[in-house]
């Protein structure tokens, strides 16, 4: 392991790879910034860029975008009190009124610094979890691996959205979009309508483009003419010592930086949710803790400490299902599942025996854009705050046609900016009628798995069905799935119920 | 009836609809019989089809019950018209790249772009559009034509 470590932070020391993740960091940072802009945006638009470059430094150059571009919401949660990305969301609970107060600076300093050590916290999991699961992971068959991607979908539907008519249809028509092209295991061709384009199923990339930025940019259609433009705070960084806070504070929030890292992992480890939900529910927890629970929501640190950490800590534990099982945990690792695929890997068990050193250097690319992400935002927050004053009119077509180079670049052909432009509107469709994007992204990765899974391990046990249930493992998941589905069943009705009473009491 | 609930209703139907039509496609896929094999190339769909007519009745049951939330602003102030415009640009740049070639026709398509996205209290400037236009598109094509050797569509002109 150690080896493998240190031949990691030699590649991630070549220039190349030093300068990718340095020039990685700080676009993540602006993406994460400027609202309307994500950092799943930015590791797909950046996916082209890596064709020409090797794995280690193409990978290495989306991972500094995904920190920096997770980390870089603060700026503008803190600032305009608008969330960059949806990471940060609970920031602006505190962070607005902080800067109210005329405390911009610190709630600034404890963000950077939170964030930085609810990465570097993910990072010492990932490191630690990763290889052993991949140990256990090896010995998994069609049987396991069917079980966790059912697993994994029911855990999409059931957490990622309130309704879960919607957040299922999500999973569904995602992966009933990867049915197109030619099935596994018979290979007959499906739905694809003669078209020989089709006979490879959707690229991955064109749906994650279409889906996420395309769909953003007609989505900011909406109200752009009628936006004003933002007031920006100003914080003055001239009078602030170190990061802007006392070290009694820092103390005393270390607990709740832990605990929140602890949230942000368990969230990021968990396929389809990621920094959108861990920063609210890390956020809702500090508060519940807190001994003043009154003061949240009007200037305390706590909240940012909370909601930075938490979203950030997601990083790594969103890689450990990715580069462990293949499974991504959240948007942007299902990009960067696409960013593996471009250069011929396949995220999963085998990765690190066979690719122990660009494991290893994905850990070192990772702990080298968080020593960046933390110099660069406070030392560059200065730029950073003029780039938030760039017009949305201007900044979004540049984007669209960044995506439709990049979907273009995908094989050279015309039929891939079209099926960017698809799911582009299905994906505004999906915000018209208030579903979820992720179960989405989560079907049309997670499906081929299934169905490929399902008929080997059918193959395997002569086309019994309960070689899927005997077997411990998968047993277990099947078991875990249902159970999944019941509890969320069951959390409805209780909460329509008690709505239900809440509404006769109020009559009454 | 409300927007709100309508839309609730319509995405019901819109994936009863959709259930149904997968539902027809999956049935007609040629798959070979194969003795002792249950599960082939159809199943999958069949049964995706079948959760999605299951979810279209459950959509159209919760629209029945749904209760619109109240809206703190003037309700829907969606810009559509912009909306529309957006779209028709971006498949109009799509559709005519082919025959126009990238660099001309992302100047084309960004101008165009910058002029319908311009809100309503700035002034639109052609000159400015104009210039940041050729710049994006010159700096994008020479980039990736040189530095990524990607081959994007030249049209009539040849760099």
């Amino acid at each position: 392991m150690l080896s493998l470590f240190q031949q990691g932070i030699e590649a991630v020391f070549t220039f190349q790879i030093f300068g990718l993740v340095f020039f990685g960091t700080v676009v993540g940072i602006i993406f994460g910034a400027v609202p309307g802009l994500t950092s799943t945006m930015a590791v797909a638009l950046f996916l082209p860029v890596t064709y020409s470059l090797g794995a280690g430094a193409g990978i290495s150059l989306l991972v500094a975008l995904f920190v920096g571009g997770t980390s870089g919401a603060l700026i503008s949660a803190i600032l305009l009190k608008i969330p960059g990305t949806p990471s940060s969301v609970a920031t602006t609970f505190d962070g607005g009124p902080l800067m109210e107060k005329g405390e911009g600076a610190k709630a600034l300093g404890v963000g950077i610094v939170f964030s930085f050590l609810g990465t570097v916290v993910s990072i010492i999991a990932l490191i630690f979890i990763a290889p052993t699961l991949a140990k256990i992971a090896l010995r998994f068959g069609p049987h396991e691996y069917f079980a966790i991607a059912i697993f994994s979908l029911t855990l999409i539907i059931t957490l990622a959205s309130g309704s879960m008519v919607k957040g299922l249809l999500s999973g569904v028509i995602g992966f009933a979009f990867s049915t197109v092209g030619i099935a596994p295991v018979d290979a007959i061709t499906r739905f694809t309508f003669g078209q020989t384009q089709l006979n490879s199923g959707f690229e991955i990339l064109t749906v994650l483009i279409g889906l996420f930025a395309i769909s953003e940019v007609i989505k900011v259609a909406e109200n752009v003419k009628h936006e004003r433009a933002a007031t920006i705070g100003k914080v003055s960084m001239k009078s602030i010592k170190g990061f802007g806070f006392s070290m009694q504070e820092f103390v005393g929030q270390l607990w709740n930086g832990f605990r929140s890292a602890l949230i942000g992992i368990g969230i990021g480890i968990l396929p389809g949710i990621g920094a959108g939900t861990s920063n609210i529910v890390s956020y809702i927890v500090a508060k519940n803790r807190s001994k003043y629970p009154e003061k949240f929501g009007t200037g305390v640190i706590d909240g940012v400490v909370a909601s930075e950490t938490a979203n950030n800590a997601c990083i790594g534990g969103a890689l450990i299902p990715l580069l462990t099982l293949g499974i991504p945990g959240d948007a942007v690792t299902a990009v960067m599942l696409g960013g593996f695929m471009i250069h011929g890997i396949q995220p999963g068990p085998l990765l690190f025996t066979t690719q122990g050193v660009l494991v290893y250097t994905i850990f070192a690319a990772l702990i080298l854009s968080t020593i960046m992400m933390l110099i660069c935002e406070f030392y560059g927050l200065r730029i950073f705050v003029k780039l938030l004053a760039v017009p949305k009119h201007i900044l979004l077509p540049i984007i669209l046609v960044l995506c439709v180079v990049g979907a273009f670049g995908l094989g050279n052909r015309i039929f891939d900016i079209w099926t960017i432009l698809l799911f582009g509107l299905i994906g505004y469709g999906f915000v018209k009628g208030g579903i979820p994007q992720p179960p989405f992204i989560i079907g049309f990765i997670l499906g081929p798995m299934a169905e490929t899974n399902l008929r080997r391990g059918l193959q395997l046990s002569d086309g019994d069905f309960m070689g899927f249930l005997i077997e411990p493992i998968s047993g277990a998941f099947l078991m875990l799935s249902a159970a999944s589905v019941f509890w969320h069943i069951f959390q409805a009705q209780r909460a329509k119920s008690a709505k239900r009473r809440a509404v006769v009491e109020l009559e009454a | 009836m409300g927007d709100a609930k309508k839309r609730e209703y319509v995405l019901g139907f819109v994936i009863l609809i959709a259930g149904i039509v997968y539902l027809v496609m999956a049935s007609q896929l040629k798959v070979p019989e194969r003795p002792g094999v249950h599960v082939d190339a159809s199943f999958v769909p069949y049964v995706l089809s079948s959760i999605m007519c299951i979810l279209g009745v459950l959509q159209l049951r919760a629209a029945k019950n749904y209760v619109p939330k109240p809206k703190a602003g003037n309700g829907d102030d969606v810009d559509y018209g912009t909306v529309g415009k957006t779209i028709g640009l971006v498949f109009g740049y799509v559709a005519l790249m082919s025959y126009l070639g990238f660099p001309l026709m992302t100047v084309l398509y960004l101008v165009a772009q910058f002029t319908v996205l311009t809100p309503h209290d700035k002034k639109v400037n052609y000159v400015l559009y104009t210039v940041i236009a050729v710049i994006a598109s010159a700096f994008i094509y020479l980039t990736f034509r040189y530095a990524f050797d990607m081959m994007l569509p030249v049209g009539p002109f040849d760099f």
